[in-house]
């Protein structure tokens, strides 16, 4: 059936548009080479955060400014786009680590992060579903997950499951949406996002000693590096495991970001370099007139962006030198 | 069918089709417009120069009908007596307008849909936004001369 995909041409043109205010690489460069943290948000009241940093009573605060971004360009895109459900689709994440940080604190006594108001359930819902264990309000697949998060910390009082089930039921659910509304530009992100996190788990489970049947329950299934490719090269010598992931689409992230991880325990490049990764990914599809892409371009730049004014203000807060900033700056979108 | 009936079905296929490609064309430049001009309102000149291009297909539907209609006494002081042979070479010639109109309209649109996401970020490369969709037009003005030409060549 061919679809008007003209009807997005209001939503392409406008996000286009919102584009212009993406900080670039020189702005960063600026907050970078600041001195103070002070000096390093006043870059950021020339742009598109004067407002909110204006209001801004205290730059330690500053996690505020970032929430509200998100959630406001979020809530933007849902509106303008022609077919909100795969910007909901989106959202879906953040619905998943609210789940996860409210687990997290209920099981450990420890807030772990903040909660973002983005997803598509209230926090509100959420904190009474998780604090009164009644998840009867959560749709279908959430409740079972949290209903087996809660069986399995009961018998064998291990956090790490929470990530482990929320991860699986979040990329299940991603997926199976992609394929529902034929997305295949979206299919694609999804596929590339758990292949990466299957390269984070691999380097996880090695490194903490875990065994090859651990590995294989706790890889997510749909991505293109199968889970019996993975759990296969699991035991092999780092240099062979290296050489074979070289092989795959991955072979980039591989020298340094996967060699770090399993030298050092250190994820933080193969961290920058996946996030890289997703980013070329979705400006192939910047120009594509009339389509969802640029959507999902844009609020994907968006959280990089975020991502990086965090990096930069947490680094400068923490004195941290320039060049060790630098380093883990993402590469911009636009 | 008369000849005046079959030489007035071109008519309508010229002043209607190529007029429907203009419609399209110019209403998928507008939703694009719109979604730019809701952040940035001072491109409306700009947006309103790329949103009129694809309405010439229509101007030249309306040409090709209106010599037809000339020609055919529709808009003179009496109607001319036609054969049908006579009507239908009418009709032959309204199809190149009618139908290279209605899809150069639409394509032109497209083009200057993404001309509109063009000037969203370097509104100073409006010209060769307007390039890209001067050489759809380029195939507009093809079918008009073909029109024109044959209806030159038609004897009544």
């Amino acid at each position: 059936m061919l679809i008007d995909d003209t009807i997005y041409g209001y939503a392409v043109a406008r996000v286009k548009a919102m584009e212009t205010q993406l900080l670039d690489q020189s702005q960063f460069e600026r907050m970078i080479n600041s001195s103070t943290t002070e000096e390093a948000v006043k870059v950021l009241s020339e742009t598109g955060y004067s407002a909110s940093v204006a209001e801004l009573d205290d730059v330690y605060n500053f996690e505020t400014i970032l929430a509200d971004e998100l959630s406001y360009v979020f809530n933007t895109v849902y509106k303008i786009s022609p077919v909100p459900e795969l910007i909901g689709m989106l959202a879906l994440r953040y619905d998943i680590h609210n789940l996860k940080v409210l687990f997290k604190s209920k099981f450990l006594g420890v807030k772990s992060d903040l909660l973002i108001p983005v997803g598509s359930l209230d926090i509100a819902k959420l904190e009474y579903a998780v604090g009164e264990d009644n998840y009867l309000l959560l749709p279908e697949k959430l409740r079972r997950a949290a209903n087996s998060i809660n069986e399995d910390f009961m018998i064998n009082l291990d956090p790490q499951i929470i990530d482990l089930i929320l991860d699986r039921v979040l990329y299940e659910q991603l997926i199976d949406a992609a394929r529902e509304y034929d997305a295949p530009f979206l299919e694609g992100l999804f596929v590339r996002q758990i292949d990466l996190n299957n390269l984070k788990t691999l380097i996880r489970v090695k490194r903490m000693g875990l065994s090859r049947d651990f590995l294989a329950r706790v890889l997510l299934p749909n991505g293109t590096l199968s889970v019996d490719r993975l759990t296969s090269m699991f035991e092999e010598p780092l240099e062979s495991l290296i050489s074979m992931l070289a092989i795959s689409d991955y072979a980039e992230l591989v020298s340094e970001g996967v060699r770090e991880g399993l030298e050092k325990g250190s994820a933080s490049t193969l961290e920058k370099l996946s996030d890289d990764f997703i980013t070329s990914y979705l400006k192939e599809g910047k120009w594509v007139p009339f389509g969802v892409e640029p959507l999902v371009g844009y609020l994907w730049a968006k959280e990089i962006e975020i991502k990086n004014i965090r990096i930069v203000l947490v680094g400068k807060i923490n004195r941290l030198p320039a060049e060790s900033i630098r380093e883990r700056i993402r590469d911009v979108y636009i | 069918m008369e000849g005046i009936e079959i030489a007035m079905l071109g008519v309508a296929l010229a002043v209607g089709l190529a007029g429907s490609g203009s419609a399209i064309g110019i209403g998928i430049v507008g939703q694009s417009a719109c979604g730019l001009i809701s952040e940035d309102p001072d491109k409306f000149g700009q947006t309103l120069l790329l949103q009129a291009l694809p309405g010439t297909q229509g101007i030249y539907g309306l040409l090709a009908g209106f010599l037809i209609m000339q020609d055919i006494g529709i808009v003179g002081e009496e109607l001319v007596e036609l054969t049908t042979w006579q009507g239908y070479a009418y009709l032959m010639a309204a199809l190149p307008i009618a139908i290279a109109g209605l899809s150069s309209g639409i394509y032109q649109g497209r083009v200057l849909a993404s001309s509109i996401n063009l000037i969203a970020k370097r509104p100073e490369e409006m010209g060769k936004g307007i390039v890209y969709a001067v050489m759809v037009e380029t195939y507009a003005v093809f079918a008009l001369l073909a029109t024109i030409l044959m209806l030159f060549g038609i004897a009544v």
